[in-house]
């Protein structure tokens, strides 16, 4: 008998990597643009500032090179105004997110995500390169552009997570999905790689470079990718919702993988090529958003999600900066460590969405990494000055809170579109996925403006009592849901226990 | 492609400005050197001067016969004796090696009259007003015959050339007049704060990502969507 993972593998065809691949790298793509604007910051607001004198000292000449531009008057207001910016892009991308959920299941998958790419990157462009090009530096225009660019690239979240979906069935979900939502984690090392290594030629050209990889990723997108198994005539995944491994007889046969098995699976792929010859079966229908939204745990998950992503998009925006200000140690060497927190969370997530798979369950295995990932950020906020120990602890952080958070807005959010309750009439994936992931947004925005008001008043042991309080927010709204996992695994282990 | 279209309108725009600039500067010029009546005599010290160069006199200016690229370049400006009781734009006169405002009823002097008067070594003031950039930027100062006379300007960089703790970085510190300092980007920077090194190497960059983009996408339309139905 072949070992189980080659049984585990043996059902995905090329057409299952590449759509793996496309997603993949439509988000990478995304998220190294982000990553863009957060590691040009310093440079845009040199461009935006008149150089900075003593008050004695008369100012610089040439005028024209250094104090001609007086968008603000210094590098202070300008960080500020920068802020402002990331907190426009997060609440229009979660105000996106609802609405382009709804759309995606609507419209063509594979149209909205080179939509979603393709306008993003003309935005990014205009922002970046052309307004500095012309010299047009105007606070409005930006902001306009940058609400603009957060609705853009909400369409792409709900589009990779559906097109996931419909590849991947709840079998491997979570491990796949915890592969996969390493995405956003390589999208930043690709981001900060782009940025510096362009970044001396000014702050433009790494706009120019990172829009325009993200333009001809929408065109790849565009002539490469199939949204559903549907479109060359495979068949979805068997989906039985959100039961078990053990009790799903259908989901046991890939990880048997007998030869019998095995040429059965050919046998109904056969089967359903031809069936596919005949007139296929109506599209099904898009749920609506207040009906998405009233799907068992979606509204749970949404809630956790809000406190989670909180939490780990802080760590995103300013972990390099408590480093910095905290331990003294150069920007260099910080943004290097932060790194740390990204690694814990791909393994995190890989882990945990392997262990949930053979459990048939996610919400324990969610509640116990989020219990302990409290007691890591405890044992973080008091870390000593090491870096070493430091990256250790960081890493740990990581896959305790990363992990939870990458499970919860990928694999989870795929089982919740696909689950019984819909009994697969219905199309709602990207519209689970949109409500989730925005609501989860607008935690995070919020949590933006929240951390540098508890640190600037508080100082920065409260930020992590209020990340911890916030774990635990997150813990209580899972536990409706852990709740009834819980008796239903104890209900089958009895109903188990009664037949032998 | 775009970027070559902005800069030659740039330049474009930069050529307009030149050619408005320059002849409001041939304007200047004249204006400076009729600021007052009469011609430079032959007894004063920019007289000496304007003998010893070899220069032109009209009106009170000293002009060189040695620049051909510009015929009114000013050396020695004499405006002694010449009521002035405000000094404003001497620009014009910025090439000057020497300058006599003496016996005027000069109120004071703006300390940016002088910025950019790179080339200045000797100036004649009436006795109540300072040299301009002070003491510390000149290598002598001087009292004589009721006049003070300030001579040899002082390089304010510490060694011209060399990256200044006076400039931010990137730039070279360069002289710009007495007690004034010209901050012009080092080798290889240029634009706003000299924030910019090199030209962008567009066509490396694109060109293979313009390749790989158009032979990934036929690739993967082969093998994934020729056969694709429409759902």
């Amino acid at each position: 008998m072949p070992p189980p993972c080659c049984g585990y593998l043996s059902q995905y065809t090329h057409h299952h990597l590449v759509a793996f691949l496309l997603t993949f790298f439509s988000y990478v793509l995304l998220h190294a643009s982000r990553k863009t604007f957060s590691n040009v910051k310093v440079s845009i607001s040199a461009q935006w500032t008149p150089s900075v004198q003593n008050d004695s000292a008369p100012a610089f000449s040439p005028g024209e090179t250094w104090q001609n531009n007086h968008l603000f008057a210094d590098e202070k207001e300008a960080t500020l105004f920068l802020g402002a910016l990331d907190s426009i892009f997060l609440f229009s991308y979660a105000v996106g997110l609802y609405l382009s959920g709804v759309i995606g299941d609507r419209v063509n998958l594979r149209y909205v995500l080179c939509f979603g790419l393709c306008g993003s990157a003309i935005v990014e462009f205009v922002f970046g390169t052309l307004t500095e090009w012309l010299r047009i530096y105007n606070v409005y225009l930006y902001c306009v552009l940058w609400v603009l660019n957060g609705l853009l690239q909400s369409a792409v979240w709900p589009c990779v997570v559906a097109v996931m979906g419909n590849w991947f069935g709840k079998t491997g979900r979570g491990f796949v999905f915890g592969l996969w939502s390493a995405c956003a984690s390589v999208g930043n090392i690709l981001g900060a790689v782009l940025a510096s290594s362009v970044l001396k030629y000014g702050y433009e050209y790494a706009f120019l470079v990172t829009s325009v990889v993200q333009f001809a990723g929408g065109i790849v997108v565009f002539f490469g990718l199939l949204t559903s198994p549907k479109e060359v005539g495979l068949s979805l995944e068997s989906d039985t919702g959100l039961s078990p491994v053990e009790t799903d007889t259908d989901s046991h046969r890939p990880l048997m993988s007998d030869e019998e098995d095995e040429g059965e699976l050919y046998g109904r792929q056969n089967q359903s090529i031809q069936q596919l010859d005949e007139p296929p079966a109506e599209a099904p229908q898009a749920v609506g958003f207040i009906q998405a939204c009233c799907l068992p745990g979606v509204l749970c998950y949404s809630l956790a999600y809000a406190c989670l992503k909180l939490v780990n998009y802080s760590f995103f925006f300013w972990l390099p900066f408590y480093l910095s200000n905290n331990y003294g140690w150069k920007e260099a060497e910080a943004d290097r460590l932060s790194v740390w927190y990204d690694v814990g969370g791909i393994i995190g997530g890989t882990v945990q969405g392997l262990i949930s798979d053979f459990m048939g369950k996610r919400a324990p295995v969610l509640a116990l990494s989020l219990a302990v990932a409290m007691g890591s950020l405890v044992g973080y906020s008091h870390s000593p000055n090491d870096q070493l120990i430091n990256a250790v602890l960081l890493a740990t952080t990581g896959f305790f809170i990363g992990g939870p958070s990458n499970m919860i807005s990928s694999a989870i959010s795929a089982d919740l579109g696909r689950q019984e309750a819909l009994r697969g009439s219905q199309e709602a994936l990207a519209t689970v996925t949109g409500i989730v992931d925005g609501t989860g947004s607008i935690g995070a925005a919020a949590g933006q403006y929240l951390v540098s008001l508890i640190e600037s008043g508080l100082g920065w042991m409260w930020v992590f009592y209020f990340f911890i309080v916030m774990t635990g927010g997150s813990i209580v709204f899972i536990f409706p849901l852990l709740f009834s996992e819980l008796r239903a695994m104890w209900r089958d282990r009895r109903a188990l226990r009664r037949q032998l | 492609m775009k970027a070559g279209c902005s800069q030659r309108k740039l330049e474009v725009f930069v050529f307009i400005f030149n050619l408005c600039f320059y002849a409001s500067c041939q304007v200047n010029k004249l204006q400076i050197c009729r600021l007052c009546s009469g011609t430079v005599p032959n007894a004063t010290e920019v007289g000496h001067f304007c003998f010893k160069s070899a220069g032109t006199i009209d009106g009170r200016c000293c002009l060189s016969n040695y620049n051909t690229t510009d015929p009114e370049h000013i050396i020695g400006l004499d405006l002694s004796n010449c009521s002035l009781v405000h000094v404003e734009d001497l620009q014009g006169a910025s090439t000057a090696v020497i300058i006599d405002l003496s016996h005027n009823p000069i109120v004071n002097i703006s300390d940016t009259t002088f910025q950019g008067f790179i080339d200045l070594i000797y100036m004649i003031l009436p006795e109540d007003i300072v040299c301009p950039g002070g003491n510390t930027s000149w290598d002598k100062v001087s009292v004589k015959d009721g006049n003070r006379v300030c001579q040899g300007q002082k390089n304010i960089c510490n060694q011209t050339g060399q990256l200044s703790t006076n400039c931010p970085e990137n730039s070279l510190c360069a002289p710009y007049g007495p007690g004034f300092f010209e901050c012009s980007c080092a080798d290889y920077y240029h634009g706003y704060k000299c924030l910019r090194k090199g030209e962008f190497p567009a066509l490396q960059v694109f060109g293979p990502l313009g390749a790989s983009t158009v032979v990934i996408s036929f690739l993967l339309w082969v093998t994934q969507r020729r056969k694709a139905k429409s759902l």
